[in-house]
């Protein structure tokens, strides 16, 4: 039996020529963050312009996954480019507002809605 | 994990009434990454016993995993031997009071981090994020020296109101 109740699962994706997903299902927290923190990277390293983080299967986001996004949204600003986060539940927006995050990540709804702002 | 019931609680499912249990379960986990879900785990189940809601027991596992975090970043740079972390949470009518106890020799917070990546921005770290959650979480946080080297991190969630 796969149990991905506590482990994390990150499936890449193309969106345009400019954008790539990320998938994210399970929980990011100090076990399952590095592998996160990888696929930001390869992404990064790839040259990739916009990164969407799709966190609509995220069920739980502590301050390790955090920080990896943090660094992940420096990362891609620095190559001019965008990282951008998509569908987080109401528990992890309020976890962006609690700790003052949400002033800066740019969040989305759906996916429409990130990649309509990244081509204004 | 061991379970002392001082009063054995009725049939009390739904949760939403204030409990009136009195209780202490104590888990000893290896002190790494992998391990720390399973401590989410246990205090998931010690404070649905409390009725408390589920924004509330999320609240206080998001605690307990920033605490059992900072644990482990602390042996992973102390190099302590034979590393392990106790979770004791007791409840009681009044609060769940969980106590993170780990027997690393490092001062928190020190050396390089190697599991949390440095990024920082804005001047705020993860392990800082880590601290400001469980501040915010909960209603009370105590760090102090663990008997015999260590440190304990003590987390106070009060019951609500009958």
């Amino acid at each position: 039996m796969e149990t991905t109740s506590m482990n994390l699962k990150v499936t890449p994706r193309r969106v345009n020529d400019e954008t790539q997903a990320l998938d994210l299902e399970g929980e990011v927290d100090v076990y399952t963050a590095p592998l996160l923190r990888q696929e930001i990277m390869d992404q990064v390293d790839a040259g990739v312009k916009h990164l969407l983080v799709n966190l609509e299967k995220v069920e739980y986001l502590d301050s390790t996954g955090l920080g990896i996004l943090i660094g992940g949204v420096k990362r891609l600003k620095e190559q001019d480019g965008s990282l951008k986060l998509v569908g987080p539940s109401a528990r992890i927006t309020r976890i962006f507002e609690i700790t003052g995050l949400n002033k800066i990540f740019d969040v989305y709804g759906t996916e429409a809605d990130a990649i309509a702002a990244a081509s204004k | 994990m061991a379970t002392e019931d001082d009063m054995p609680s009725s049939a009390n499912s739904g949760g939403a009434p204030r409990s009136e249990e009195t209780a202490t379960v104590t888990l000893t986990i290896p002190c790494t990454p992998e391990y720390v879900g399973t401590a989410r785990l246990t205090i998931l189940g010690v404070a649905s016993r409390m009725g408390f809601s589920y924004d509330q027991v999320e609240d206080i596992r998001l605690a307990v995993g920033e605490a059992c975090t900072n644990a482990i970043e602390r042996a992973a740079t102390s190099g302590a031997v034979g590393p392990m972390i106790t979770i004791r949470s007791h409840i009681d009518p009044a609060r769940l009071t969980v106590e993170v106890e780990d027997h690393a020799t490092g001062p928190a917070g020190s050396g390089v981090d190697k599991l949390r990546p440095a990024a920082e921005i804005d001047g705020m770290n993860s392990q800082e994020l880590g601290a400001l959650l469980m501040e915010i979480l909960v209603d009370e946080v105590t760090v102090e020296p663990a008997p015999g080297g260590g440190t304990r991190v003590r987390l106070v969630k009060f019951a609500n109101e009958a």
